[in-house]
């Protein structure tokens, strides 16, 4: 609140030194505000895209699960996955947006040959084969879908942060040192010409004495002229 | 660290990644989504092996209030959902909050 301030020089300068430093704080987070909502667009196409391709691999992989357990049966199918030897690996490694650190993901052992398997050949049919290489491409999406989801919602994280604190400086903080500034200024100019007003009365009231002390110097002068010759012509 | 990519559904939903290779997986029935799903995503997510959770959509229906947010606004390990009709209901209303309109509108 303004009224907590002491309206002096000092309080000024350093409001002054804060609202300039808090502007140009301001303007600094409007620009990474909109650099990071303009990253986010395109991290937003691409997420559409990966989405779309997504959903088509899933469902191409659903039919080809659904054909191997009709012509192979459900037991079959259950019993290739179980048989898998190799297991799909994942490494993060990390990538700076902005500020925004978000992941980068490797991926290893996901598409993986008929002998690499490990289900065997001579047991299972090609239509297990087609679901396990189905299977292998929907999870080479999810996995790069994985990555940009992620980076979208730390950068999503960090827009609302960064609005937030720009928020904050355009409406909390800077008006209340506008405000700040604006009432000691106002008070010190109060100060300046209660100031003036009691020096031009302190000039009045010494010239209003000088003034009464050369019309008594005056006066007795007068009387000593008066009262000598009387002296004289005793 | 390398870590591994986790599936949560029912035994159809998860028989397909098996075949792809995915070891870690929890199995829950249909009918026993209601009171098991929870604490099998729950694990899932605690697992510090685990990077990527695999998820069907409706399934994320059968969560409880405050799991069901713990894991669509989890950033490690990320949620990744298939199936449903839009695909992150919670990051929509993210994008939403942060940008100020409907980016996923089509």
């Amino acid at each position: 609140m303004a009224k907590d301030v002491k309206p002096t020089r000092k309080n000024l300068m350093a409001i002054e030194d804060r609202i300039e430093l808090s502007e140009r704080g301001h303007d600094t987070l409007e620009k990474k505000r909109d650099g990071l909502i303009m990253e986010f667009m395109d991290i937003l196409d691409q997420a559409q895209d990966v989405r779309d391709q997504m959903d088509d691999r899933y469902e191409r992989a659903q039919r080809a699960i659904n054909m191997a357990r009709a012509m192979e049966g459900d037991v079959s199918v259950r019993g290739a996955a179980a048989a898998l030897k190799e297991h799909p690996e994942i490494t993060t490694q990390s990538k700076n947006i902005m500020g925004v650190v978000v992941p980068q993901i490797e991926s290893s052992k996901v598409k993986k040959s008929l002998d690499e398997r490990g289900y065997g050949v001579v047991g299972t049919s090609a239509r297990i084969d087609e679901a396990a290489e189905a299977y292998e491409e929907l999870l080479e999406t999810i996995i790069l879908a994985a990555e940009v989801e992620t980076a979208m919602k730390k950068m999503l994280t960090e827009i609302e942060t960064t609005k937030r604190r720009v928020n904050a400086l355009e409406f909390t903080l800077l008006p209340q040192l506008y405000e700040n500034q604006e009432y000691i200024e106002q008070k010190l100019e109060e100060q300046e010409r209660e100031e003036i007003f009691r020096m031009k009365k302190i000039k009045a009231k010494k010239e209003e004495e000088e003034s009464a002390a050369r019309a008594e110097a005056e006066e007795e002068a007068e009387d000593e002229e008066a009262e000598e010759p009387v002296t004289a012509d005793d | 660290m390398s870590q591994e990519i986790g599936v949560v559904g029912s035994p159809d939903f998860t028989t397909g990644f098996r075949l792809a290779g995915v070891r870690q997986f929890a199995n829950v029935p249909e009918e026993e989504k209601p009171d098991r799903l929870d604490e099998a995503v729950t694990e899932m997510f605690e697992d510090d092996g685990i990077g990527i959770v695999v998820m069907h959509d409706d399934d994320l229906d059968h969560l409880s209030r405050t799991v069901r947010r713990d894991v669509e606004t989890s950033v490690e390990p990320v949620l990744v959902t298939l199936g449903g009709d839009s695909g992150g209901g919670a990051l929509r209303e993210q994008i939403k909050r942060a940008i100020g309109i409907d980016l996923m509108d089509e």
